[in-house]
């Protein structure tokens, strides 16, 4: 048994992976631009709720707006980097 | 016939059968039930004496099964889904989770990956 699988996938005593992003405090009645990162490894720590975030998939930066329940997930996680399969006629026959 | 949490089972069956038939239930969880309480791997229900079965009940009542185990699961997935993840998105679309190839043999993800995914 084990208590739980979220504890398999990353050893305990390294604690979550921390990327230092630069993150500024919004000041009241000040618009904060989004925060641009290529760290889609980065976990979603408690102080991100709030924030908005551009994290790049490969070629765009998706933007995302941290809410309480992605703590604890990956900024990647939000950040899809695949197309979706489309069929495509082909002219030249 | 006994009544084991609220479901009629007759006497000849397997205890172990018999438990297995609830969902959240498997092999494993059913044997160690079966071994809290002092039960041998091949007991019928019928040999139940009555204290074990009010034991048995009383052990059920507090676990998470049928309907309640199946909102968890499809809240879950929810969850995943709402909050916009990769993972609520393959449920969504019906394809593997856990970067399986999907260039065959998806039956089962086809089969399961639903948002919601049961219907209560």
């Amino acid at each position: 048994m084990f208590p739980t699988r979220a504890l398999w996938a990353r050893s305990v005593w390294k604690g979550p992976h921390i990327v230092p992003l630069p993150i500024i405090r919004p000041k009241p009645g000040e618009k904060v631009p989004p925060i641009k990162t290529q760290a889609r490894a980065a976990t979603i720590l408690p102080n991100f709720v709030g924030l908005k975030f551009q994290v790049h998939n490969g070629k765009i930066y998706n933007d995302i707006t941290i809410t309480e329940d992605m703590v604890g997930r990956k900024l990647g996680e939000f950040s899809p980097t695949r197309k979706k399969f489309t069929y495509k006629q082909t002219k030249n026959k | 016939m006994v009544f084991i949490f609220g479901k009629p089972f007759a006497d000849p069956d397997l205890l172990r059968h018999s438990l297995q038939t609830f969902f959240g239930i498997g092999p494993q969880v059913c044997k160690r039930l079966m071994a809290r309480h002092y039960l041998h791997p091949t007991i019928r229900v019928g040999e139940l004496p009555n204290p074990k079965i009010l034991q048995l009940n009383a052990d059920l009542a507090e676990m998470k099964l049928e309907n309640d185990l199946k909102r968890q699961i499809r809240d879950d997935i929810g969850r995943l889904r709402d909050m916009g993840t990769y993972r609520g998105r393959r449920h969504a679309m019906g394809l593997p989770v856990r970067g399986q190839r999907t260039r065959t043999q998806i039956n089962t993800a086809r089969r399961l990956n639903h948002v919601p995914r049961y219907t209560l």
